[in-house]
């Protein structure tokens, strides 16, 4: 009988002390397998959403993001001059204020609206109706066509709470045309999109020309448009999504990795005591067999291999368990924390990559040779005479 | 204060001859066993010189000496040790797989040792299903799976009834009739009187030798 089948014998021969180790071995492993998709979740998620809004490069007026920063003045016109680059495609304006819906039957508070210049297809998806063709019409989304129970072609009061705006504009008519999907709209959230100077007037400062960013579509090498970008001189920060993204990961996003550090660290110390433990107690309860294998010529290598075979049958099919279960459990966790307000709601805080697959598998075979190690020695070391002898006396 | 070191075995010089029989008794801690081990290779006498077959095995590495009672020598104990999740064939196929024989061979040598003690039937049995002769017997079986030259047994009658014991005894003195030469270490008086040789122990030292 060779090492792997000799081991699962040894294994299933107490089958309840196995059950309990390969379940805490597939919770543990869960929990790690979570960890790994929420350290690298948010960055994945974010490009992902980055990248479908069809922007290579995003421009704002400060070195931080996300959003916060002052205002892009003459927004148009520097997206005008952008456009004009030959490593740029197209340039948009892109706004976003607070804003109440109404009608003359349901209202929303605390919802948004976008406002996006002209010379670009908006980052928006029209899901009925048509995009925007004139001022005063609106694109709303899902969430707020629901609650005031309007469909393209209804009349929607707008009331815009802007920085740097009136402090109390007069709600302004639009036109719903259609119904759209919002890039980073939260779920639960009314949120509309119309055009820069329709929202100003919202606002009730139809002069003004301010964006919070550009975005920049190029013709194929952002570095080189973010770069002739820069070349303008406008004082403004030019950010590629790759950038963009590396911005992130040093500011908000590091906790949720050290989070995700700490607490891997933790299961898998844990998962290391649980089958050391395990296997530990096992062999010291068969150091008689083991005695009189090694008297009937079984090898050192034989009776230690055995023992780690046993270990990585437990970790084996613990991690394999862990796995669904881990996607189940991040599945859940991800709608708790999405409960957060202001989370976009394609943004999510478990994304799967293969690499968390792998880092998974290695991180547990790790611990199943580690585990092993102590009970691995207790063979290794056992004297084979005197444990017959102790065998006999006790 | 530190015990000092405890000598088992003193001053012996014996040899076990090709085929022969003997029997080594004494009273409780005198080394039978630890003598026993020592030829086994499973203890390693602190000064002197052991040898098998004309070749000093005293300096073999532990795998070499694992490698020479895997060949040459079995080993029957007192409490039988079969593993319990392994049926009465699997138990007597373990040596040889670890021998590298293979499964259709061993299953096949397997299955006529279990005829040869006397446990065709009982082959698919797990050892909890079988008596303390029956397992015995199974360990026999396993300890002469690889066709050993020298069998050892340590107390081989210690767990089983006068009755079960004789048959042990009957089935030990076929194999040594067999070609297997046997050492056994026992209390038993029945079971020494079949040894052509009885040699006695005490205070770690031969005090006497009997030919019968």
């Amino acid at each position: 009988m060779t090492t792997l089948p000799f081991a699962w014998r040894s294994l299933v021969r107490q089958p309840a002390r196995s059950t309990l180790g390969v379940l805490g071995v597939a919770a543990v492993g869960a929990l790690l397998f979570d960890m790994l998709l929420l350290s690298e979740g948010l960055v994945v998620s974010m490009r992902d959403l980055f990248e479908r809004m069809g922007f290579d490069i995003r421009i704002i007026a400060t070195d931080q993001l996300p959003a916060g920063s002052p205002d892009i003045r003459n927004a148009s016109m520097l997206a005008s001059k952008i456009a004009a680059l030959p490593t740029v495609q197209s340039a948009l304006t892109i706004r976003t204020e607070d804003a109440d819906f109404e009608t003359t039957v349901a209202s929303t508070n605390d919802g948004s609206i976008v406002g996006v210049g002209e010379g670009a297809p908006p980052p928006w998806t029209v899901l009925r109706g048509r995009d925007l063709r004139g001022s005063h019409e609106l694109v709303l989304n899902q969430h707020a066509a629901e609650t005031l129970n309007v469909e393209p072609g209804a009349m929607v009061a707008v009331r815009a709470t802007c920085a740097g705006g009136s402090e109390a504009p007069p709600s302004l008519q639009f036109r719903v045309v259609g119904i759209a999907e919002l890039p980073f709209e939260a779920p639960e959230e009314s949120a509309a999109g119309t055009t820069a100077a329709s929202l100003s007037e919202a606002c009730g400062t139809p002069q003004a020309d301010i964006a919070d960013f550009v975005a920049v579509t190029s013709t194929g090498n952002p570095d080189a448009a973010a770069a002739d970008i820069a070349a303008i001189g406008a004082g403004l920060r030019v950010f590629t999504n790759e950038q963009a993204i590396g911005q992130l990961q040093q500011g908000g996003f590091t906790y949720f990795r050290q989070i995700s550090t700490v607490l891997s660290t933790i299961t898998i110390s844990f998962a290391l005591l649980l089958i050391t433990v395990l296997l530990t107690v096992s062999v010291n309860q068969r150091l008689g067999e083991v005695a009189a294998l090694r008297a009937l010529g079984f090898s050192r290598n034989r009776v230690v291999l055995d023992v780690l075979c046993e270990s990585a049958l437990i970790v084996g099919i613990g991690g394999v368990l862990s796995l669904p279960l881990g996607v189940l459990m991040a599945t859940w966790l991800d709608g708790i924390l999405k409960r957060m307000p202001g989370i976009p709601a394609e943004l999510h805080f478990f994304v799967f990559e293969p690499k968390a697959l792998l880092v998974h598998g290695s991180l547990l075979a790790a611990t199943a040779i580690i585990a092993a190690l102590y009970p691995m020695r207790i063979v290794a070391r056992l004297p084979i005479a005197a444990t017959l002898r102790n065998e006999v006396i006790s | 204060m530190p015990a000092g070191p405890v000598v088992a075995v003193r001053d012996v010089t014996l040899t076990i001859a090709r085929g022969e029989h003997a029997a080594i008794r004494g009273p409780s801690g005198c080394g039978k066993s630890t003598l026993l081990h020592m030829l086994g290779c499973v203890d390693t006498p602190s000064s002197g010189t052991l040898t098998f077959d004309g070749r000093n095995i005293s300096a073999l590495d532990d795998r070499a000496r694992s490698l020479l009672r895997l060949r040459h020598i079995g080993f029957v104990f007192q409490r039988f040790f079969l593993l319990p999740m392994l049926t009465a064939a699997e138990n007597v196929e373990l040596p040889q797989s670890e021998a590298g024989v293979p499964k259709t061979e061993r299953r096949k040598r397997s299955l006529e040792l279990l005829e040869y003690v006397g446990l065709g039937a009982r082959a698919d049995h797990r050892p909890s299903q079988l008596s303390g002769g029956e397992m015995q017997r199974v360990a026999i079986a396993r300890a002469l799976a690889n066709r050993p030259r020298l069998l050892l047994a340590d107390e081989p009658t210690g767990e089983l009834d006068q009755t079960t014991g004789e048959q042990v005894a009957a089935l030990l003195h076929r194999v040594n009739a067999d070609g297997t030469a046997l050492v056994i270490v026992t209390h038993d008086t029945a079971l020494a009187a079949r040894a052509t040789r009885v040699l006695t122990m005490r205070d770690g030292r031969i005090e006497g030798e009997v030919l019968q």
